[in-house]
């Protein structure tokens, strides 16, 4: 019974793994719909803001403000890489840095100098396995970014980008299309893109001035820019997570359904062999 | 009637319909009633008052008013609901 005592050792441990890898599936799920609850409650504020530039916005006025400015050319610019702080989810952290070691890469290639800045303790880690020099190394960042955690990743680095220390700023971070499809994805807040125009303007009443009202919000759009990054990211993450942690106690249940049909074989086999032995002992003495 | 929506980058904090608006703009307050011209201002801090069937105050600091055809949009970057 040797074999049948091992495998029920291994029941047991696959049944305590599949125990936790549903709880995480369970704890993903519930913090996956708060985080795109999340996701969509930020929408309403992008678009209005959205909106609002780009009926200011004309090609006159973009010469004027230092976070419209184009270079010419790239010579130094800042790539803001957000990861998880945790891992068991996937291939998302991997797919973020890989998607992040593209775009240093062909920036590099452009002849640019690359800053590299880090949100998140996986992609710090790599960063540093690597010996790449990170800027910044930010692991404070939870499950529920905030506005001020934005405000505090870009504010250093617009103001790196009007003295013109920099030329422009790249974020790689994960889209939350939906809950099965959150690609990482390189995206330049800086310079701001104008967001288009969409319908005709209005004729509005500007106070105080249509340069005011364009300094006041450049630097909310770019701000909210990152806070998407933020919030999808961390949506995109749970979704991931969940995925992964459902596979796995799928394949913990097919395992333990392999395991149980060999457990019973064995046991029926040794009962048939007891049996065996039995009737042949008896049919000995009867002689 | 207005239609009024407040929002902050992490929630729309209001919505709904209102008599009257009055929001701390950067050099005073300003006060909106129906039929307004469509109109932009910067917003300064200070409180923001929605008057109506569901009155309702927020403190704000930043952002901005938009007014045009009755719809009140207030998009500020910190808001917090006054009980």
């Amino acid at each position: 019974m040797a074999k049948g005592r091992e495998l029920v050792g291994r029941i047991k441990t696959t049944e305590n793994t599949r125990k936790i890898t549903r709880t995480m599936e369970m704890v993903a799920t519930s913090k996956l719909k708060r985080s795109s609850d999340r996701v969509s409650a930020a929408r309403p504020y992008a678009k209005a803001l959205g909106d609002v530039i780009s009926s200011l916005f004309n090609a006159e006025l973009a010469e004027r403000f230092p976070l419209l400015r184009q270079p010419a050319a790239e010579r130094r610019v800042a790539v803001l890489l957000i990861t998880a702080n945790r891992g068991l989810c996937g291939g998302f952290n991997a797919n973020l840095i890989k998607e992040a070691r593209m775009t240093v890469a062909y920036l590099e290639e452009q002849g640019a100098t690359v800053d590299l800045h880090v949100v998140g303790r996986k992609g710090i880690g790599y960063f540093r396995y690597v010996g790449r020099e990170i800027l910044t190394a930010r692991t404070d960042i939870g499950d529920i970014p905030t506005a001020a955690n934005a405000a505090s990743l870009v504010d250093g680095l617009m103001a790196d980008f009007i003295s013109g220390a920099i030329d422009a700023v790249y974020v790689v971070h994960s889209k939350f299309n939906s809950v099965l499809s959150t690609p990482p994805h390189t995206e330049r807040v800086l310079p701001v893109a104008a967001p288009k125009r969409s319908g005709a303007g209005r004729d509005y009443l500007l106070y105080p001035s249509a340069d005011t009202i364009l300094t006041e919000l450049l630097p909310s759009y770019v701000r909210n820019a990152v806070y998407r990054a933020l919030v999808e990211t961390a949506a995109a993450e749970q979704a991931a997570r969940r995925t992964a942690m459902k596979s796995a106690t799928d394949n913990a249940g097919e395992m333990l359904n392999i395991l149980r049909r060999t457990y019973n074989r064995a046991r029926q086999a040794n009962i048939t062999q007891e049996i065996a032995e039995i009737v042949g002992g008896a049919a000995a003495l009867q002689g | 009637m207005l239609k009024v929506s407040v929002v902050s980058p992490e929630a729309t904090l209001f919505e709904g319909d209102a008599t009257s608006v009055v929001a701390p703009a950067f050099d005073g307050e300003v006060g909106i009633l129906p039929s307004h011209a469509p109109m932009i201002t910067v917003l300064g801090q200070g409180t923001l008052r929605v008057e109506g069937a569901t009155p309702a105050r927020f403190a704000v600091a930043g952002g901005f008013v938009q007014v045009v055809d009755n719809n009140v949009r207030v998009v500020t970057e910190k808001a917090s609901v006054i009980k």
